[in-house]
């Protein structure tokens, strides 16, 4: 816990710490190096436990806390939990069931319950477990830390009867403060169950940020009050949509696990759909993407599925200002993601009157600059933070001049890995950091392309990256070993506000979501709670294999279906799964 | 069609008696299709009939078919499937269709390679009754499915007017599964093998047993289960094992179990340390080179072939194997016999300073094996190393001659040398039908997802990466490069997924789509009538039958955006490969 970085803010939690340790007697000692017999994902920055052993749960256990209607609910939930999970470790913990009494209560104290869950919002918490009931302690400044105190507390608990690890402190507290994932509803559908089991999964891996790609040019499933037939004719069908009563539950859910729902309506690129109720403001709309013959900077569209908002048509404007007021009405997060990215010069082009505008003398970034322009004050004017994809500051072709872009806009950086993000910190911006290079979890299942000759060349042609373009698949590994602030200033780092790994959706859908998200998104929930290296600075990988393992485990039996990492043998047999060769680059 | 004339005399009767000629398959895509795609699937006129709320399926009596028939006549009165793009195809006023009747040749026929699974639907353009003719019951199935794949809506109606005449390309089409790396229940099982019958697969190759863990609980050997599987609930008792071959019966998939050695036998020293060398050690020492590390991948042991008890064992598994599985091919692996592992063992290197050889110690073994598991009316299967292997080879001698060789390395160029060699061959190219293959590697402490950002990445850890897409595994010509009379030999392939990064989580969709692409180049090929492959005008059907699968009950993953399907050739690309 040496960093330090959460210091700053965490000054009047550190009295109360100092404090508690007074009262209740538990010296503090640093962590050490050996492995913990019971763990918790993501690992906790400062997690004691001088002698591993646990008391019983008592059949009466149960949780106190102050009125909050999330937080409630979130206790409502871990005591359920708790109380049945009956979780069997992969590995049964050698930790020795002492015959104290068992723990009866846990005891939630929240500073601020009038907290919002918002960028920023203190996620720190102080869990004590004595060594005897039958109390223990959970201080939270937020409602929103207490939820991440809970769940650290339902990861000690395990077995049957059950059991808790007992003489534990535990201080913790996120080492960024945008913790996200993505999923893009648009190129094919999920029901709201999915994105509950999804939503779910994130509070569990203490990640605070459910992007929400809603729309693209390939549907358009969200019900807008006031301009439904968005929905009406761009959806894939009346059962493949959200109501604003689902939108309602999907937000309530996401309070109830202490995760923001943030919406993208990406624009004024990928809005093909948009044109199935308003032709008349999409240009290039049901195009074919690639014309035959032409080169790719001629192409229509980034992938199959044109159409760009008209910047030149009022219409245009019209209906963006009921999307955005239907939008930021439904969803009560403060930042509000406009997409703006790959804005396609072909798309523009190819519309009658883009070209006479381009006739005379305008150009493409004028037009992307006309949009910003006519719609970035509306947004703010709403009270939100926008967020950007960050080709609206770097595309090399379509792209506005910064005084544009608001300044405390936040772009989110998909290319170029950490070279685009040092552009964004560069020019003053906040970045979310989305390394198509490490982030994206859709990469290396080939692509959907039809008709594509790539995979049928000759038997000994080099595959590349198997028809994605950006494969290969991120494995955990390289995803947890990210430093998403690589090669920064310590001051154009505090520009980062954190990550997301990003599910697009051509190729996936709810029979993968699962097993794409999960535990490749835990990976990066640990790196960005508690980072990726140990207190002697070195990546923490290979210690991390075991760990990760028995959380892919829990969640499985939790009802996620995160992909296995490994045989079981391995966890059973630890360390004799690692390699020792140094890698040697091919 | 060499031994279809009797068959083919048959059609032509039907044809006559029924007056539906034949006609071309024309290259206008199907409103409604079959997959894999039929062999001759003639609709002269896309309109489709009622099914009659009576409608039932006779047959004769049979006890597996029997139980095909009830659950087809189930689905097809159930299923209500609506595709994703509504068929353009006229309902008429015609009578219903209330029975499909199925005529089968030989009831006697069994279940074995080579078995005929032709088959002859005809759905007539008004009722009451479509015919089904096939020589075996195993083929009676391949129609029902058929059928099946023809009938959609609510109320559900079936395509009329219809003739199909369909027989597989390949004998042998199956999908091989490790159970033994990461377990997978029963019910798995029963998944996988339903799925397989519906993509017209043949045979479920179980790779039953590993360095890993061994879940098959042998009567006579209870203790290899009972101390070397992952716990008491991840085995694969007698029961179990006769539920998945009756079930297997029921779909006209073949069981073929695998129980892998003298390599790959880890698990077995938790029972019988004495026979198993090198058991539990680290799988490549800090400091060593490749060549000396002592298993492919972590999870040491190989049978010692030098100590008498091994055999005792062995023939106990082998005895019990062949009670508990009435098929006929038995795969004893053969794979990845690795030096380092055998010259650990002291008896070993004792035998190797007296001028002993590993390849000799191979041979012994096979040698000690092999005719006991003939003696069993087995065909004998193996992994191509026991022939091919740069360093630990037997001397063909050995091996007998019909003896089938399972391929996997080096693309179409071992499958060349092992029909070169005279052997039959079954191709599970890694290049081309490893399913697992491009998800990074299962090893901890591995510094290679660690280097710094801008650094290759390569197949991303996975040492058989890419990804192999379903066009991959399609667009494959399992005898390429083979002479007409070396592709004879080539009784067909299996795409097999291994379990390093896979269990019950993702079975469905690690194996569905892409074994339903192997399945339709193994039963019809991939070209279409002009010789050209057909892979853009498969991408369609394939995504139609993907989401079939789906709700059938199939976790099979999405191929493309929703978009596409709705939006037919708007996702196609027409540049060609290279100039990007």
């Amino acid at each position: 816990m040496g960093k330090g970085k959460g210091k700053g803010k965490g000054n009047p939690l550190f009295s109360l710490l100092i404090l508690s340790l007074l009262r209740h007697s538990i010296s503090p000692i640093a962590a050490v190096g050996s492995p913990s017999p019971v763990n918790i994902w993501p690992k906790p920055r400062a997690f004691v436990w001088p002698v591993p052993q646990a008391i019983l749960l008592s059949p009466l256990f149960t949780i106190t806390s102050p009125t909050h209607q999330y937080l409630d609910a979130a206790v409502s939930r871990y005591l359920h939990q708790v109380t049945t999970e009956h979780h069997h470790p992969l590995v049964i913990p050698a930790v020795n069931l002492t015959s104290a009494s068992p723990l009866r209560t846990l005891e939630i104290t929240v500073n601020d319950l009038a907290a919002p869950l918002h960028h920023g919002v203190n996620e720190s918490y102080i869990l004590r477990i004595p060594s005897a009931g039958p109390t223990a302690y959970l201080t939270a400044f937020t409602p929103w830390g207490a939820m991440r105190g809970l769940e650290s507390f339902s990861q000690l608990v395990w077995d049957d009867p059950a059991r808790v690890a007992a003489g534990v402190f535990i201080w913790d507290w996120p080492k960024f403060e945008h913790r996200g994932v993505i999923l893009d509803t648009s190129r094919n559908y999920y029901g709201v169950d999915d994105l509950f089991r999804l939503i779910g999964a994130m509070g569990g891996n203490k990640l605070n940020v459910f992007h929400w790609h809603i729309t693209d040019s390939h549907s358009f499933p969200l019900v807008l009050p006031t301009e439904p037939e968005l929905a009406g004719k761009g959806a894939y069908g009346a059962s493949m949509v959200y109501t604003a009563e689902d939108v309602r539950r999907v937000v309530e859910f996401g309070l109830e696990h202490g995760v923001r729902v943030l919406p993208e309506i990406d624009m004024p690129g990928h809005t093909g759909s948009w044109a199935e109720a308003y032709p008349e403001i999409v240009a290039c709309a049901d195009k074919f993407w690639w014309p035959a013959g032409t080169a790719w900077p001629d192409r229509l569209a980034s992938e199959p599925g044109t159409g760009q908002l008209n910047p030149l048509i009022p219409k245009t404007y019209e209906v963006l200002k009921n999307v955005i007021r239907d939008v930021t009405t439904m969803f009560p997060e403060p930042f509000y993601h406009a997409g703006a990215d790959e804005v396609i010069p072909g798309c523009w082009k190819a519309d009658p009157s883009i070209q006479t505008f381009l006739a005379n003398n305008g150009t493409l970034s004028e037009l992307l600059e006309m949009f910003v322009n006519s719609t970035a004050p509306y947004i703010v004017s709403q009270n939100r933070t926008l967020v950007y994809w960050e080709d609206v500051l770097l595309d090399a072709e379509i792209k506005v001049n910064p005084s544009v872009i608001p300044q405390n806009t936040i772009l989110q950086s998909w290319n170029n890995g950490p070279n685009n993000t040092k552009r964004i910190v560069s020019a003053g911006y906040r970045a979310i950091v989305s390394s198509a290079d490490f982030y994206y979890l859709d990469c290396g299942h080939g692509d959907f392309l039809g008709n594509d000759s790539q995979y049928a060349q000759q038997p000994g042609s080099k595959p590349g990256n198997g028809g994605s373009w950006c494969g290969p698949f991120k494995t955990w590994q390289t995803i947890y070993n990210y430093d998403i602030t690589y090669g920064l200033t310590d001051d154009e780092a505090k520009l980062v506000i954190g990550g997301e790994v990003a599910l697009w959706s051509e190729q996936a859908d709810p029979t993968v979501l699962d097993a794409r998200i999960w535990p490749r998104a835990s990976a990066m929930a640990e790196t960005l709670w508690s980072g990726n290296r140990d207190e002697t600075g070195m990546k923490r990988y290979a210690e991390a294999t075991d760990r990760l393992n028995e959380w892919r485990y829990r969640m499985v039996n939790r009802g996620i279906g995160a992909e296995p990492i490994q045989p079981l043998w391995c966890v059973r047999n630890p360390g004799m799964c690692n390699t020792v060769q140094p890698f040697e680059k091919a």
